[in-house]
């Protein structure tokens, strides 16, 4: 039926809008994310390799190239998500950065550790690693995730023709 | 439409190429800026507690006890409030790092600046101590040394631990 069809249409260019408003929100919010945590371990890179020496995971030797190297991968990552350029490396790498932190705070977590979380900030001011921080990056990586599977998986456009 | 391994192939060469933009712009700013990091760190517990100056702010136990008994040096405990309840150096004081810009005024006002400070925490790399006596010394604080791994060498010697 005619009408039946006209309804199925604008039904699935409605999802796709709102696939796409959400594809797009999400990008924003990650990218604005790595950009601001970014700035004060670019402005302060030696006090955000002893925050990488704090969490005791990295060999000595390794710290200072991670703590001038992260940063900038960071502010990268944050421009090319807003752009939305280089999509599947990005989400790709995101996913990846943020799978690493998850794991490095959780692992210290559950060791005892009691650190500053070095993630947003060089300063005391930030505060020790705890359960919120973590829960805090768990969203993070779910928005990473789920422009993993946007970028990777996408849903097949609908077509009005059965 | 590109094939799903087709993407993560090109998913592998964008990462690759964000990261060597980011080690290429992190090297270089790194060592034209004034304040560059070098790129292999000592982080020996010398090193990490030496003040700017140069000047070494670690204490030997031996010192430390003997520091101890001279009832004007203050022992501070920089570890959370739990666990200085559970157990602390007889006479010293909580100040927790991670909220020491709350308690810092109530520190200043008791104790002057003259006075000898020992910060101590848990652990050969544990930097809560290490932090709280650079700050103490930024705020003022002549005299503040840093006992490492302070409760733990504390406790095994056997000296003077109070609780709550």
């Amino acid at each position: 039926m005619q009408s039946i069809d006209k309804m199925n249409a604008a039904n699935i260019s409605t999802r796709r809008s709102v696939r796409q408003v959400l594809y797009v929100t999400a990008r924003l919010i990650l990218g604005a994310v790595f950009i601001y945590a970014s700035f004060d371990k670019i402005i302060h890179p030696a006090a955000f390799a002893e925050a990488v020496y704090n969490y005791q995971i990295l060999p000595d030797d390794l710290i200072n190239l991670s703590a001038v190297v992260l940063p900038w991968a960071e502010l990268l990552l944050g421009i090319v998500l807003i752009a939305g350029f280089w999509m599947p490396g990005a989400v790709a790498l995101s996913t990846l950065l943020l799978t690493i932190f998850m794991g490095a705070m959780v692992f210290n977590f559950a060791r005892g550790l009691d650190i500053s979380c070095g993630c947003f900030s060089t300063s005391a001011s930030e505060g020790p690693m705890t359960v919120w921080t973590i829960l805090r990056d768990a969203v993070f990586l779910l928005l990473a995730v789920y422009l993993l599977f946007a970028t990777f998986f996408p849903k097949v456009p609908l077509t009005s023709d059965r | 439409m590109m094939q799903s391994n087709e993407k993560w192939k090109v998913a592998l060469v964008q990462a690759v190429v964000i990261l060597a933009i980011a080690l290429v712009l992190g090297l270089v700013v790194n060592a034209v800026r004034s304040g560059g990091i070098a790129m292999i760190g000592d982080w020996s517990a010398e090193a990490r507690l030496t003040a700017p100056t140069g000047e070494s702010v670690i204490v030997s136990l031996s010192e430390a006890e003997k520091m101890f008994a001279d009832k004007a040096t203050v022992f501070m405990d920089a570890r959370s409030k739990e666990e200085y309840d559970a157990g602390h150096i007889q006479g010293a004081i909580s100040l927790p790092w991670h909220e020491v810009e709350q308690q810092i005024m109530g520190v200043v006002e008791r104790i002057p600046p003259d006075r000898l400070i020992i910060t101590y925490c848990d652990g050969e790399t544990c930097a809560l101590s290490k932090d709280l006596a650079l700050f103490l010394k930024e705020m003022g604080y002549e005299k503040v040394r840093v006992l490492v791994n302070g409760w733990s060498l504390w406790k095994g010697a056997e000296l003077p631990v109070e609780t709550g």
